[in-house]
């Protein structure tokens, strides 16, 4: 530390370097263990509140088929007949399906997107950010249109692959800002240093790279997921005559949710949170 | 709306010889569609494939000349057949639906996948547009300017009017020839209703009977009522008298005049598409309104007793949802033979008794009252009485009377008219 | 050793490196760009043809003709929409990022292990379809019911309060839709900060308040650009929330475009819409990109 000639050395205790003042930590303390949690908490309870009403609902003992906002009381027969509509139980097969495949095929095209916008400077940078900017601009009942118009003129057979396509095709720009987001500014000497320790670029690329933006590429392929499970106006114009949930669910919001629906968000839901639970406990497991 | 040019007339010149040059790509030439690219159009209509089925100037002895194909695909709204559960299975399935696949050995793909006329037009109609087939065979539209874009571009079969002798001997007077579809040539209708006003006596003890009742601030709290977007217009024209169907753009900005008034007033709450059942039944609507179907099993079988369906004093609008058989459908035989099915009185019992519009078949209703009797006898009396409320119920079985104070609206049949009548209605629940 | 081999190759680096990084970057692009330039670009091609159509579904279909006059019947009088559009989309921006933030702080930086679980958790509600969710507001939020009919009760708002078929059912309604849009970008970019930094700040007796501003808001900014982008531009063309939970007075251009193409099926006026508002938004954002100046200060940030 100072270059003026010393006495002999005494050893420097490491608590007694320079620190934040301790009233300032523990003010800090305060905020990371407590405010922040619990306003995280919070925030996941007003996120699911709706599903909460939408749990409940799913033991409404309604007189009829349609249901309408007051609560009868409890039933269990919703849940004893949930896969008694082959229609329904088609149709969230489907979305499950298609939304798992093109998130799986959206993310590494979205990724390698968002990678090259991040870190590579090159010529038509410009045009190919303003592509992935229409992408997310463009209303939905005209590029479903647009997408069923041009599908119609090749004579492509409306259905699964249709669908998969078209979800593809606007999954991919949100992936694509994700990653771009957590690779904009990111320090390229990292990856320098790698290359000039190991062989290929490539291997760099797998060692360094990916695991530095892999938050990126699984929330982007988190959004991807979810938005195409939930893509009602793209879907029924190019579905053809193949049913997914959303529109199964917006047909019948005109008489009323059946409580089948309900049933099977409650399903989908407890379905994830096992799924959730299942994760959070190999993590756990991890050293 | 565009002042008229001479370019269009041109265009709509070369539209019909391109018509009249190809039979076999009639559909194509007919309808350019959407985005269909003039030069690949031409090129389809000039040596492209076969049209499967062809259309339009097609006779129906062409189309239904065959024997049954033995398969259905059916395109139908939700909650707009009969249910019950498989007892073996568990499995929900309609009963009305099996009885004609046993009878005939037909098997039938049952799809409920219309939510709307609008996106189910915009969804089919490229590839009516472009000569493709849709998949379906028969579809329900309900009587507006879809239904009429589908007839006046033949992008539907005209029906073989000697195939369907339920048809003959059973419908009602007016389902033999609707105003919107004369003689029942391209449709038959499959359900019928009224849009009149529903109210929730909860919110509102005075008498609500009257359109400019449903315009009143001081009966009704102010953004307490709903109206429909689709129905509105002939809705007010018929409660001030005019005769929609004959009416003019004169009329048309009567009636908007009122609509205007109405919104000024402060009374409205929303115009909906057709969600509006959510909002009345939480309570969120003192008035609006409402088709009669929806207010009467709310109120009769949904738990709502509080909800009365009122018809207004001056008249209320009739729609109807029709069969009809898009152009390439493959199986129009079979389809043909569905459709007059639903024709018989036991079939269109079964289906009324679950949906509660009116049919176009004479009969159900003693076959209604027959199924009380017969519930009273096995001892069930609650749904015996409910089963008699439904045969009584004078929305679903109406007067000559009463019909004659209902009006199917104004058909829209040119490009012009429907412009006209946007500019007019549109703005007003916008 | 290793690093003089380093600095010699170093300077011979800046002309073959930035060859093959360019290269690199067109090898990237391929796959993605080629998916949109089919199942995107040629579509919006079709739109943009379909906009410039004339006719009527009533008299045979719609043909090429050069129809400019769309873009004039397309925007006449609807200034009132996009303006309100774009202000309900701002609000929906800086609703959904300010309540983001704080818990993608918080699972970015003490999120530890469970940071994918936590962040799955605030996903999971919007694996359940929008239109059940939007249902379900619409239960909670009636005029008399759950929520607002007990409060009406003890008389903390009037009688004739409403949430539904105003502005707040719309925005709230956009905000939670939108929330998981800006919460993912925020975290992808706030986990990718060196805590050391954070922990230098305060070391060197920096206040909270100056350890945000100065440090880890600005190294957000990345996030912060993507979550806007990620909300904003698609909240204006939304037709949802306007359609479900607000009245006649919060219409938003994308219920405008819904009419036209639906009801009153004038697709290239729908068209012509839709291009206005997508070019709109991207000269908006682009707009923004060059205020916010992402690039340059997020590369200085990270060069510390």
């Amino acid at each position: 530390m100072s270059t003026v000639v010393t006495p002999p050395p005494v050893h420097v205790p490491l608590d007694a370097r320079p620190t934040e003042p301790a009233p300032l930590r523990a003010k800090r303390k305060r905020l990371s263990r407590f405010v922040l949690p619990v306003y995280t908490a919070l925030l996941m309870v007003y996120l699911v509140s709706p599903i909460l009403m939408m749990i409940l609902y799913g033991f409404n003992d309604i007189p009829g088929e349609r249901q309408t906002p007051r609560f009868w009381g409890f039933t269990l027969d919703w849940y004893r007949s949930v896969f008694s509509d082959p229609a329904l139980n088609e149709a969230v097969r489907n979305s499950i399906m298609i939304a798992l495949v093109a998130a799986a095929i959206a993310t590494p095209l979205g990724t390698t997107l968002g990678l090259a916008l991040g870190r590579y400077g090159f010529r038509g940078k410009a045009a190919v950010s303003f592509l992935i900017f229409m992408g997310i601009a463009i209303p939905e009942i005209v590029l479903g249109s647009s997408l069923l118009s041009m599908y119609v003129q090749v004579q492509a057979p409306l259905g699964l692959l249709t669908i998969l396509l078209s979800h593809i095709a606007f999954d991919t720009p949100f992936v694509a800002v994700v990653v771009r987001a957590r690779v904009q500014g990111m320090d390229r000497s990292l990856e320098d240093a790698a290359q000039d320790l190991f062989a290929t670029p490539l291997v760099a690329f797998r060692r360094v790279t990916l695991p530095l933006i892999l938050p990126g590429i699984m929330s982007g392929f988190m959004l991807a997921f979810v938005l195409s499970l939930d893509d009602f106006v793209i879907t029924n114009f190019v579905s053809g005559q193949v049913r997914t949930l959303p529109i199964w669910v917006y047909g019948a919001t005109k008489v009323g949710l059946p409580p089948l629906v309900n049933v099977f968000g409650t399903l989908l839901f407890v379905a994830g949170l096992f799924l959730a639970l299942l994760s959070a406990l190999s993590q756990r497991k991890q050293a | 709306m565009s002042a008229p040019k001479k370019e269009p007339d041109l265009r709509r010149m070369q539209e019909i010889l391109r018509r009249r040059l190809t039979r076999r790509g009639f559909i194509r030439g007919a309808g350019v569609g959407v985005a269909g690219i003039s030069l690949g159009s031409v090129l389809a209509a000039c040596g492209g494939q076969t049209t499967p089925g062809g259309g339009g100037a097609v006779e129906p002895t062409d189309v239904f000349g065959g024997p049954p194909e033995g398969q259905v695909e059916w395109a139908n709204w939700p909650v707009y057949i009969d249910k019950a559960k498989d007892p073996q299975t568990g499995e929900r399935y309609s009963p009305s639906l099996r009885a004609f696949e046993d009878q005939t050995g037909t098997t039938v793909n049952y799809a409920e996948i219309i939510q709307e006329n609008a996106s189910f037009f915009g969804k089919i109609q490229p590839q009516l547009a472009a000569g493709q087939e849709t998949g379906w065979d028969i579809i329900v539209m309900t009587n507006g300017w879809e239904f009429q874009a589908l007839v006046v571009n033949d992008w539907v079969y005209p029906l073989d009017t000697t195939k369907r002798p339920n048809f003959d001997a059973n419908a009602n007077d007016w389902a033999k020839s609707p105003p919107f579809d004369e003689g029942a040539k391209h449709s038959m209708t499959y359900q019928s209703g009224i849009t009149g006003i529903g109210v929730n006596r909860d919110l509102v003890t005075a008498e609500i009977a009257t359109l400019d009742d449903l315009a009143d601030p001081d009966k009704l709290p102010p953004n307490s009522v709903g109206m429909l977007k689709a129905d509105m217009a002939d809705f007010v024209m018929i409660n001030l008298g005019i005769d929609p169907e004959t009416s003019g753009p004169q009329e048309w900005q009567e009636a908007a005049d009122w609509l205007q008034m109405q919104r000024d007033s402060g009374v409205v709450r929303q115009y909906y598409e057709q969600n509006y059942a959510d909002d009345m039944t939480a309570g969120n609507l003192a008035a609006t309104m409402a088709w009669s179907g929806d207010v009467f099993y709310y109120a009769e079988w949904g738990g709502y007793p509080n909800l009365e369906f009122v018809f207004p004093e001056g008249g209320a609008y009739m729609w109807a949802d029709c069969f009809m058989i898009p152009a390439g459908a493959a199986h129009p035989v079979s389809a043909m033979s569905l459709m007059d099915y639903y024709y018989d009185p036991v079939p269109a019992t079964m289906v009324q008794e679950w949906v509660f519009y009116m049919s176009p078949v004479e009969g159900t209703r003693d076959l209604i009252l027959q199924h009380a009797a017969d519930a009273e006898e096995a001892g069930d009396k609650g749904y015996a009485n409910k089963l008699t409320e439904t045969a009584n119920n004078e929305y679903l079985f109406p007067t000559e009377e009463l019909l004659a104070r209902t009006s199917f609206g104004r058909q829209l049949k040119t490009d012009e008219e429907k412009a006209e009548w946007d500019a007019i209605f549109l703005p007003i629940s916008e | 050793m290793a690093t003089t081999v380093a600095r010699s190759r170093k300077t011979v680096r800046p002309h073959g490196i930035e060859a093959r990084r360019r290269h690199v970057a067109y090898g990237l692009l391929a796959p993605g760009g080629l998916w949109l330039v089919i199942f995107f670009v040629v579509p919006v091609v079709i739109m943009g043809y379909t906009s410039l159509k004339s006719g009527g579904v009533l008299s045979g279909g719609f043909s090429f003709s050069w129809e400019f006059e769309n873009y004039v019947t397309a925007l006449s009088s609807r200034q009132e929409y996009f303006l309100r559009s774009i202000v309900y989309a701002a609000s929906t921006t800086v609703g959904t990022v300010l309540l983001a933030y704080p818990a993608a702080y918080w699972i970015a930086f003490k999120g530890g292990r469970w940071k994918p679980t936590l962040l799955f958790l605030i996903l999971l509600p919007y694996f359940v379809s929008f239109v059940i969710r939007t249902v379900q507001w619409k239960f909670i939020l009636a005029d008399n019911g759950l929520v607002l009919g007990p409060l009406k009760d003890i008389g903390l708002l009037p009688d004739d309060f409403k949430v539904l078929s105003t502005w707040m059912g719309v925005i709230g309604g956009l905000v939670y839709n939108y929330l998981p849009f800006a919460a993912l970008p925020l975290y992808v970019a706030l986990e990718r900060i060196d805590e050391s930094l954070i922990e230098g700040a305060y070391d060197l007796y920096a206040t909270p308040v100056h350890v945000f501003t100065k440090v880890i808001f600005p190294l957000s900014m990345p996030g912060v650009f993507a979550a806007t982008l990620l909300t904003f531009v698609p909240a204006t063309g939304d037709y949802v929330e306007a359609e479900f939970l607000g009245g006649p007075t919060t219409k938003m251009i994308g219920n405008i475009i819904q009419d036209e193409y639906l009801v009153q099926a004038r697709y290239p006026v729908a068209a012509a819409l839709a291009m206005v508002l997508m070019f709109g938004m991207v000269i908006l954002t682009s707009l923004y990109a060059r205020f916010i100046g992402t690039e340059d200060e997020t590369l200085a940030a990270a060069r510390i």
